[in-house]
């Protein structure tokens, strides 16, 4: 079982979004959430502050998420954080793109919370491997 | 529309709106009339500079609506160019209108979310201490506590229910956008379908027929019509599948 105290950055551009996944997070049990609303801003508080667990959107002005899911794997303190995509952008290409950057799991808007329950479950399984 | 909002007189946003298409449509007649007046008809371009290109457009734009006067589509497309900016400032409007009711939605159910989260903690703490005194491990002092409680807490319940139902309608009202939204979108459809139409004309008589390049192919947004097409997921399940074919 996850440790419910884990970290969470969600990221979003919307504050709306942004603020459903933490709801839902917290129907998990998850109530330690931080937000970021663009790659920029997240990077920058995944450098400075500890976090456990990333939830990012795709499409964001400054730093795109797939951007973001690059510079996290490329970085030796935090390349090793899950990071989830959930996202509106449904073409194959981009699955694919997301699945070869690295990202531990891909979601299409719109989703319901037992999807989000079920992946999120899925990674702390390959976690805990 | 703006009228009928108007008259409510709950949103200074919108009368700001409405002052500022106002001000557009004023200002609209002369910027639907192209600005290129001679019109010596233009040959098809071969090898294209910016400059001759832009040219071109504007001989072809001054062709195009001489050619859609005398066919009648200038009374249409003059409505066309008055609508854009009139379309732009709506969209706004959208964006904003579904942006308050979805906070507003997502307000109610925080303030709903204790109040049903309580009744439930206290229903389930009285349930278990009335299934210990049918199991016969309550004294009297505990059962005459018990019925206290349970009286109290039936005296609370229609308090929170009630609560809990201004929070409900808050939900149902926040939906009223709907109706704006959905006004505004109609408009725009038409005006879209009328662009639309001129255009494909335009493209039709005018275009040597290359195709562009997509400039982001991974940034689309939505599907919005997924029919017909197989280069996008349209489930959940259709990711799950198309990421463990990939090993992952």
């Amino acid at each position: 079982m996850a440790d419910k105290n884990m970290r969470f950055l969600v990221v979003d551009d919307f504050s709306t979004m942004r603020r459903i996944v933490r709801n839902l997070l917290k129907e998990l049990g998850f109530t330690n959430v931080d937000e970021a609303e663009d790659g920029q801003v997240a990077l920058h508080k995944l450098k400075t502050q500890h976090f456990d667990f990333i939830v990012s959107d795709w499409n964001m002005p400054n730093m795109t998420g797939i951007e973001l899911l690059r510079a996290v794997r490329a970085d030796q303190q935090i390349k090793h954080l899950p990071f989830m995509m959930i996202t509106a952008e449904a073409k194959r290409e981009n699955i694919i793109e997301a699945a070869m950057a690295g990202a531990s799991g891909y979601i299409v808007k719109p989703f319901t919370a037992a999807t989000l329950e079920e992946k999120l479950n899925k990674i702390f399984q390959t976690l805990n491997k | 529309m703006p009228d009928h909002i108007l008259e409510s007189g709950d949103s200074p946003e919108l009368e700001a709106l409405f002052d500022s298409i106002a001000t557009q449509q004023a200002v609209e007649p002369e910027a639907a009339q192209p600005a290129d007046s001679n019109s010596a008809a233009p040959s098809l371009p071969e090898d294209v500079s910016p400059a001759v290109m832009y040219e071109q457009i504007g001989q072809l734009t001054r062709r195009l609506h001489d050619m859609l006067r005398d066919m009648g589509y200038d009374k249409s497309l003059e409505k066309v160019a008055e609508a854009i900016p009139d379309a732009k400032d709506r969209l706004g409007y959208i964006a904003t209108l579904t942006e308050n009711a979805a906070e507003r939605v997502l307000n109610a159910t925080d303030l709903a979310k204790p109040l049903q989260d309580a009744m439930e903690a206290s229903a389930k703490g009285l349930g278990d201490r009335w299934n210990q005194l049918y199991a016969n491990q309550l004294s009297v002092e505990e059962f005459k506590k018990l019925a206290d409680d349970t009286r109290q807490y039936l005296a609370n319940v229609p308090q929170q229910t009630q609560a809990t139902n201004t929070q409900l309608l808050e939900i149902v009202m926040a939906q009223d956008f709907q109706d704006l939204t959905g006004q505004v979108i109609k408009k725009m459809m038409g005006m879209v379908k009328l662009l639309e139409t001129e255009l494909v004309t335009f493209l039709i008589e005018f275009s040597p027929g290359t195709k562009k390049a997509e400039i982001d192919p991974l940034l689309n947004g939505p599907v919005v019509n997924p029919e017909g097409r197989g280069d996008v997921v349209t489930s959940q399940q259709q990711v799950d599948d198309l990421l463990e074919s990939l090993g992952f």
